[in-house]
Order: C-alpha cells, then structure tokens, then sequence
C-alpha cells in the first residue's frame, strides 16, 4: 500500500471516527433525554392511576355503604340473621349488582357462606373467605367466574347491620363483598396522553397468558411482547421496565414500564403496563445518523482532497526516492533525483544523490583496484607458467654450450636431445599463451532457440567412454526432464562451459565415484546441476573458486571456471557451487528458460531419462 | 294465556293443544278415554291394535277425519321422534298399528302431545279437529274461537288469545293488570308468586330434571359416571335453585306413581366419587343445559362445582354455545306425561333414547328395569318438578291435565272472551 493510500486511510478513518464519535454521543444524550422524559410521563401517569383508581374504590366503598345501610339489605340481613330461608335470596345478589352498578357483589350469610353472587350464582352455599377483611379500605382480588377465567377487581367488603336499631344496631353477621373490574372500561376511563398506550394484566396463573392483557380497546394484539416485562414484574414484585419491539422497525417500539398491583398480601394481582412509544426518538436519532452519514462523506471527500495535496507537497518527491533507490538497487548506481524544496525531503534528495554520487566514486576505485590486483595475479601466473619452460631451456641452452667440448659424436647427440627439448619447452609456452590468448578472444554467444537437453546429452555422450575406462571408472546418474528445456543461447559456448564442469568433477574423482547430472524447470528458469562425489572444496575455495587464474589444481590455468562464469553471464544465467569438505561439490547453473508456445515439438516424448546409472 | 315457549313447538306447543287432539285422552285422573278414537282391540298378545275412528268429525277446514288422515298423522309424528308401532294401516274406518313387540299401553300412549292428530290445510299450515281453531295471528298474538262443531261438545270459552314467548316477568305483569287471565309459573318462582298472593295452580310431579352422560369420550368409563352421579349435590339444587319445589328423586318416576323410587338412593357421596375417579388426571368435561333456560343452566353450573370438588375439570359450555357439538354431561328436562306405571317408565326410558319394554303392574319388574337401565349410569336423575300456573279471578273450573297442561274446554270465564 503506499504512502498516499496510507495517507487517504489514514484521513477517512479519522474523519469518520470522528463524525461516528460525535453522533452516538448526540444520539445517546437524545435517548437518555427521551428516556427522562417517559419517566417522567410515566409517573405522572401513574399519579393520574393512582386518583382514578382512589376514585374506583371511593365508588365501591359508597356505593357497598349505601347498600349496607338500605332497607332492602337491612331487612335481608335481619331475615337472614333470624334463620330465614336463604334459598329465597338467590338472584339478589345481581338483581342489587346492577342497582349499585357494581360488577362483583356477594352477600354472605350470618355462617359465612355465599347466600347469593352476581358473578356467579351458582356458588351459593361456599365459603368466602373475603370477609376478613370487612371495613379495612379497597383491595385488589381475583375473582374466579364460571366460564374458567377470572377477573382481577378493587373489592370492598361492608357489615350489614340489622333493621330498626338505628345507629346502636348490632352487626347482623350478614356482609356484602362487591366491587368493580379493572377492565379495558376503566382504562377507557384514564386520561392517556397521545403516544401512550395503556394496559392491565390480570394475573390469571403461573404461565404467561396473551388474553389476560386488555388495553382500553380490548385485547392486545402484540401481548407477547410484553411477556419478559410482565413476568419480571410478577416474580419481582417490583416495577420493570425496558423497550419493547413490536415488529421488526425501531420505530414500532415502545419504552414500557410494569407496574405490579399487589393485594394485602403482597401478592400480584394484576400489572399496569404503560408503554410509551419511542417513534419520536427513533426519528430523531434517524435524523442525527443521516446527517452523521452526511457529514462523514463530506469529510471523507475533504481527506481524499487533503492527501492529494500532501501528496504533492510529500509523498511525490518521497516516492520519487524509492523509485531511485530502486534503480540503484538494479545497478543503475549513478541515478539522481531532483532536489525541488529545502526541508526534510530536500535534505533526503541532497543525501541520496551524495550517497549515489560516492557509490559511482568507490565503484570506480574498487574496479580499479580488481584491475590492478588481477594484472599483479596475471602477471603472477605468467610469471609461474612461465618459469617452468624457461628453466629447462636455460638448462638446455647451458647444457648445449657446455657441449661444444664435447667430441663432435658426442656433441651431435647432445645437440639433437637438446633441441627435441627445446622444441618441446617451446610448444609447451606456446600453449600457455594459447590459452591466455584463448580467454582474452572469448567470443559473445550466438543465442537461438535451443533444448538446453541436447546439449547436455551431446556433452554426456561425449565423456561417457571416458568415464567407463578409467582404472577407477566413474557412475552416470542423469535426471532429464522430459518436457523440452527451451532458452535462448549458443549451443557451443554452452557445450564448452558443460564440458569444463564435467572434467573438473572427473578430475576430482581421481579414485571414482558418481557423476550426476540433472536437468529441470523451475519457475521461469532451467536449472542444471553437476555434482560430484570428491574431496569437496573449503568455503574458502568456495569463495574465489570464480576468479580468473586461481585453482586448487596443480597444472590449471585457474581459468576453465572463469570461462564458464563467463558464457553463463553472458546467457544471462547464474552459476554458483555447493559444498563442504569430504561431501564432493555441485555446481548450480540457472538459465532463463522460454515458455514455448508449441512445445511439443521440442519434446522428447516418454522416453526421457530419469535416474540412468553406468 | 301467555306461554314462553313455542306454541307449535312438537311436543306439547299450547296451540297445538288447543287445535288437536288424539286417538285417546287421559282425564284428570290419568285414565284413558276415547277421543278421536271410539275404541280400540288388541289382537296377537297386543302386537297388534286396532282403533275405529270416529264418524262425522271434521278439521276446521271441513276435511272429513278418515282413517287415511290418521294414519298419515301418526306416520308423520314417527318422523321426528321414536314410535312404539312399526307400521301404520287405515283398514276402513278402522286404523291398524302393528309392531314386533307386544304394546300394551298403546291406547295411553296415544294420547300423548307428540301423537295429536293433524292434516295440512290447504296453506300448508297444521290443523286439527280440537275444541278450538286459529283465527289469527297479529301483533304478536294467536286468536283461537270456540270450534262451535266439536264433537264433544263446544267449549264455555267463546275465544282464546295466546302471547307466546313472553318472559315470566312480562307474563307476571300483564296478569296483574289483567291483560292476561293465565300464565306460567315456573317451580322456582312458586314461592315468589304466592308471595304475590297470585292464584296458581301445581300439577303433581310432571318433569324430570336429569343429567344425561355420554357414555363415549371422557365418560366412557362406568366408574366415572357413577362418581359424577354420586358427586351432585341434589339438595343445593332442590333447596335453592328450585326452591324446594317438586322432589329430590334418583328414580326415573316419581314416587307417587312407581312406589319404588325411594330405593334408589339420591345422596351424595363426595368421598367415593373422589375414589371412584381415582385420581386421575381426567380430561375436561363438557357441561351444558338442554333448552338454555336460566334456571337449568344456573344448574348445570352448580353442578359442575360440584364436579370440581369431586376433582373433575368440569367446564361449563355457554348457552348460546350449547348446540355446538355433543357435551359429555347434558342436563335435560323431560316431560311426563304417562300416567301408568309401565308405560310412564317406557316413555322415559325412550326419552333418553332407550326402548322400552317393561309391560304390565308388576313393580318389582319395573323396579329391575329401571335398575338395571340407571345402573349404566348413562342417565342420573336428580328432580321431579311440577307445572304451574297463575289464573286470574275470573277464570273459573281450571283443571291440569295429568302432563300438567291447562285444560281450557272445561274452564269458564265471567266475560267471555
């Protein structure tokens, strides 16, 4: 990635961090804004519940008084009290139920038992248990009715006092248990803001059940929803509150808050559900991420223009650098960049071209140092392959002068052994300078498209008789590869550097050993390894194994490597050796190999050596 | 006269009482006396009976009677209920019925409401030869004249005016306001009416009040249905619901006409119903009241507290909900309108869809048929109740049938109406 790309990154995260920062903090203020307001909406709902559910139970107390207190009960009360058929009084119960618009209303007789029930009259006869709590204020029960269901209601209980005993009457024994249902006709009855929805829980049992939560319009249609609130609720005793989503859109959700309503007891009779919708919120926090998006492209766009403009003034000239130092690293060393401002990046160029400019200079002096250090070295192996002819032609040429004493038929015999040396020693300088002549005439290779397979094959069949008749003979192991092996080159030069491995790893195995022999792709380039199984080489000779005129032989040139280095460079190839000591050494060469459209014309077919051993 | 129920109403509907009668009658002392019939045979050990009809009766249209017309009637009558004959013949002047098994009381049973004698007029409606005919319907009301041709005499009442469906509190006040001159009193609130210082007249013990167990379902086991015969509180029911009217009973007759229902025992026994379940985890039972009425169905939910402390899971089917498919418990009311032993049993029997074979006055032979049929536990019977009715001041020899009806051909009126 570059720097600019780093750069434009690098600004568009930020700015978008940003912009994210700082509207999750307004969205956030807005929610706890909304959520305080609700609270607040909430409680002053619940005051309004608390009024009309005081006003509820104000009704039912006034209304199970003036019952209490009519004639009618009175003298029902006395009837009863004397032990007065009750039987008679079955259907009173409703019949004054909807006189004193009550939706619960029981009379119980003097033993405590049900004398008659609006709610339902089939119960006659049973205990309730209710008028325990005659004369304490309104309390909420569940009151079960005949179809299976129940009803939560604010109940009352009220003595009835005898007939005709004025305000000393004595408590007939006789009460009456009324009250009114908490039902969708009292939440009708709230006063609830817009946007503020209402709802009663009667808690009908254990499990959870959707009938049992009714709104001001009947029965909820999205009463599950409310389930975990509810039941929190129920089991806590406490309020609990939490938003609740209706369908899948945030704005469909509500922030609702449950309200238990207990009885004497303790227990939870019912849950006030008071949910307040939290469209407006949404919407607003909406509007906030829209501008949020709004704002963070424009910024965006403002990083991308940014970075171009730093780009210009930084990374340009920063870029231009790499490209030089690039160019130095392909060994181009007298590459120059342009200096245009005088800051930190200014005093970089300065530096690069300082350092360019040195790196030419000390090339220079180190070539010229090799060059003197290889004319010394040249004029060493002159020296040495030099001195050895001479001496025996001085030798010669003395023995020649000490020779004229000599009798004429002694002299002649002289004469003529020592003129056979002489032309012998003088042949023999004539090759060393032959060879010299030969390095110093290197041809440049003629390169067409070549199978590098032939030529190696042509090289191995060339010294293949060798190596079987030597006294210690020498094992050919190849491994060909069966594709063709397509480069560009010059067949002879090639066969010549081959040639030059294949007798120095022969020359290595005085007493035998293996010869192998590889050829193959990889990658893009054909790699041919020779190996032998000799002595090895030291890193050492390793290291200067390359330069011109040095060997580890006794009689070389220490110029058949160099040669080889030489036809390999110039086909643009790399040539190296592996080894260690006693592990015999490998010469490695990698030649650019052609990808062949048509290479099955240079294939060789199935029948490519692979492991062939002598 | 005013009536709540359907006054064309199958069975015992008051017009059709008034307009029709039958091949025989029973008096106000439950005999059987001829009527439309001048009398009746029995051949081949009462497989076979033969009734002659009587000559120079005519419907109120002028259609002759004639054995074809009775026949044709007692054919229809079959169609909507069981028959005690297999097949219907008019041999002459004569009308023969036949079936497979012996029917001694077929000339009582004759005379019961669902076997009146009718014929289409010629507007399709029902018409009869009784002491009365239709001579209109407006606002809500029948008018009926005197059939002035009848052929046991023409009644001292010259006309009737009957309101049919009309609540009992709207029956009670025309009464008082003398808009009406005879209405209903249910047993209930006989105890109410006479505290109103009404003149009402009680049948004997003419209707069953009895729970009828499906014995498929939930009930299908027999031990289950004798613990929901034993868990009913029949006293609750008598006591308060009924106001202690008609007569706690386990029997499927009253005691007065079989002698023997005082050994079926109507006690509760809530312990061995709650041993009888077992305790197991029964699946609900479905109550629910025959015809609605509120005091029935404030019974059947009483009832099925009861069930609820025998550990049943009872629930009790709303009225408008009860023709919806079969309850496991139905709470029904039947009438009675045999007067004799056998017959009366045989006529219960095949109100709960048993046919009856129980001949003859050997009580104890009714006694084990009536057993053996309760021991099933299919039916449990739980009241016998009467019929009532509040007359006016000017209404003068009023007498009940043996069902409990009004008898209107006998009654007078100071203004005639």
């Amino acid at each position: 990635m570059s720097l600019r790309q780093k750069l434009l990154l690098m600004f568009s995260f930020t700015v978008a961090l940003a912009v994210a920062a700082v509207g999750w903090t307004v969205s956030v203020r807005v929610r706890k804004v909304f959520e305080r307001l609700d609270q607040e909406q909430t409680q002053v709902f619940v005051s309004q519940f608390r009024r009309e559910f005081q006003h509820r139970a104000e009704d039912v107390t006034a209304a199970l008084d003036r019952m209490a207190a009519s004639d009618r009960m009175t003298r029902i009360a006395f009837d009863l009290s004397q032990g007065g058929d009750a039987a008679q009084y079955l259907t009173e119960a409703g019949t004054l139920a909807q006189e004193y618009r009550l939706d619960f209303l029981e009379i119980i007789g003097p033993n405590g038992e049900i004398v008659s029930s609006a709610q339902w009259p089939a119960r006659f006869g049973y205990r309730e248990s209710a008028i325990a709590a005659a004369g304490r204020p309104p309390f909420l029960k569940q009151e079960n009715l005949p179809d299976g269901t129940s009803e939560t209601g604010l109940f009352a209980v009220r003595a009835v006092r005898e007939a005709g005993a004025g305000s000393a009457a004595a408590n007939s024994g006789v009460f009456v248990v009324g009250g009114t249902k908490l039902d969708q006709e009292f939440l009708a009855d709230l006063p609830v803001p817009a946007g503020t929805e209402v709802y009663i829980y009667r808690n009908a049992g254990s499990a959870f059940d959707v009938r049992s939560l009714t709104g001001a319009g009947g029965i909820v249609a999205d009463a599950a929803k409310y389930e975990i609130l509810i039941d929190r609720a129920r089991s806590t005793g406490n309020d609990a509150s939490g938003p609740v989503y209706l369908t899948s859109r945030r704005e469909d959700s509500v922030n609702a808050t449950a309200i238990p309503l207990k009885a004497e007891d303790g227990s939870v009779m019912a849950v006030l559900v008071i949910a307040n919708s939290r469209r407006g919120m949404v919407e607003v926090q909406q509007h906030i991420r829209a501008i949020a998006y709004g704002v963070a492209g424009g910024g965006i766009l403002f990083a991308i223009a940014a970075s171009l403009w730093i780009a210009a003034r930084i990374s340009r000239p920063v870029e231009r650098l790499a490209q030089a130092a690039a160019e130095v690293a392909e060994g181009r060393w007298d590459t120059q960049v342009e200096v245009q401002a005088h800051d930190e990046v200014g005093a970089l160029a300065e530096s690069f071209n300082r350092m360019t400019s040195q790196l030419v200079e000390q090339r220079e002096r180190l070539v010229q140092s090799e060059r003197v250090a290889a004319w010394r070295e040249l004029a060493r192996r002159l020296a040495h392959e030099l001195k050895n002819p001479l001496f025996p032609l001085q030798l010669t040429v003395e023995n020649m002068v000490r020779a004229r004493q000599f009798a004429p038929e002694q002299f002649d015999e002289v004469f003529q052994e020592s003129t056979e040396t002489l032309k012998a020693e003088i042949a023999n300088l004539k090759a060393i300078i032959g060879r010299f002549s030969d390095f110093s005439k290197m041809p440049k290779p003629q390169e067409v498209e070549i199978d590098a397979r032939e030529v190696i094959r042509r090289v191995l069949a060339l010294y293949e008789p060798v190596l079987k008749e030597r006294d210690h003979p020498i094992a050919l192991r190849e491994e060909i590869d069966r594709e063709p092996l397509t480069i560009s080159g010059d067949a002879d030069l090639l066969h010549r550097a081959l040639s030059n491995l294949v007798l120095n790893a022969i020359d290595a195995m005085p007493e035998g050993g293996t010869l192998n022999v590889s050829a193959l792709r990889r990658d893009s380039m054909v790699r041919i390894r020779i190996s032998d199984t000799g002595k090895g080489l030291t890193p050492e000779e390793c290291g200067r194994l390359f330069t011109p005129y040095y060997t580890t032989k006794e009689y070389g040139t220490g110029l058949g490597l160099a040669i080889v280095q030489s036809v390999v460079a110039d086909h643009g190839g790399t040539i190296s050796v592996e080894s260690m000591p006693g592990a015999g050494a490998t010469f490695v060469i990698d030649l650019p190999g052609i990808d062949h459209p048509d290479k099955d014309a240079f294939s060789t077919g199935a029948d490519a050596e692979r492991n062939h051993e002598q | 006269m005013e009536t709540q129920e359907d006054p064309w109403q199958t069975a015992d509907g008051m017009a059709r009482r008034l307009t029709m009668d039958g091949l025989t009658r029973l008096d106000t002392a439950g005999q059987v006396r001829a009527a439309l019939a001048t009398g009746w045979s029995s051949q081949n050990g009462e497989h076979r009976w033969e009734f002659r009809i009587r000559p120079n009766v005519h419907f109120h249209d002028g259609t002759a009677l004639t054995a074809e017309t009775v026949a044709a009637s007692l054919t229809q009558s079959c169609r909507s209920g069981a028959c005690p004959w297999t097949a219907v013949q008019a041999v002459g002047q004569t009308v023969v019925l036949t079936s497979d098994s012996p029917m001694p009381d077929l000339p009582a049973q004759l005379a019961r409401a669902e076997f009146l004698i009718a014929h289409s007029d010629t507007q399709g409606a029902p018409d009869g030869t009784g002491v009365f005919q239709v001579t209109g319907f407006a606002n809500g009301v029948m008018a009926f004249a005197a059939n002035d041709d009848y052929w046991n005499g023409r009644p001292f009442v010259d006309a009737v005016e009957l309101r049919p469906r009309r609540s009992i509190r709207d029956q009670w006040l025309d009464l008082s306001i003398g808009r009406a001159d005879l209405v209903q009193v249910p047993p209930q609130m006989l105890h109410q009416a006479q505290q109103q210082h009404m003149a009402v007249t009680v049948s004997e013990p003419v209707e069953l009040v009895a729970l009828q167990l499906s014995a498929t379902g939930a009930l299908a086991n027999p031990k289950l249905r004798e613990a929901v015969a034993l868990a009913v509180d029949r006293s609750a029911l008598y006591n308060v619901i009924f106001q202690k009217q008609g007569e706690i009973t386990a029997s499927l007759l009253p005691e007065a006409l079989s002698g023997y229902a005082f050994l079926f025992a109507p006690d509760r026994d809530l312990n061995r119903a709650v041993a009888l379940r077992g305790g197991a985890t029964s699946s609900v039972l479905t109550l629910a009241a025959e015809d609605g009425g509120a005091e029935l169905q404030l019974a059947i939910e009483r009832i099925a507290l009861n069930l609820r402390e025998a550990g049943f899971r009872a629930q009790v089917m709303p009225a408008a909900q009860s023709g919806q498919g079969q309850p496991d418990i139905l709470l029904r009311r039947v009438s009675l309108e045999e007067t004799q032993a056998g017959a009366a049993l045989n006529e219960m029997l095949e109100s709960f869809g048993q046919h009856g074979t129980a001949s003859g006055t050997d009580t104890a032979a009714l006694y084990r048929a009536e057993r053996d049929f309760l021991a099933g536990h299919t039916v449990v019977p739980l009241l016998w109740l009467p019929r009532a009715w509040a007359v006016s001041e000017r209404v003068r020899d009023l007498r009940l049938a043996a069902d409990g009806s009004p008898q209107l051909s006998d009654a007078a009126s100071e203004d005639t109406k």
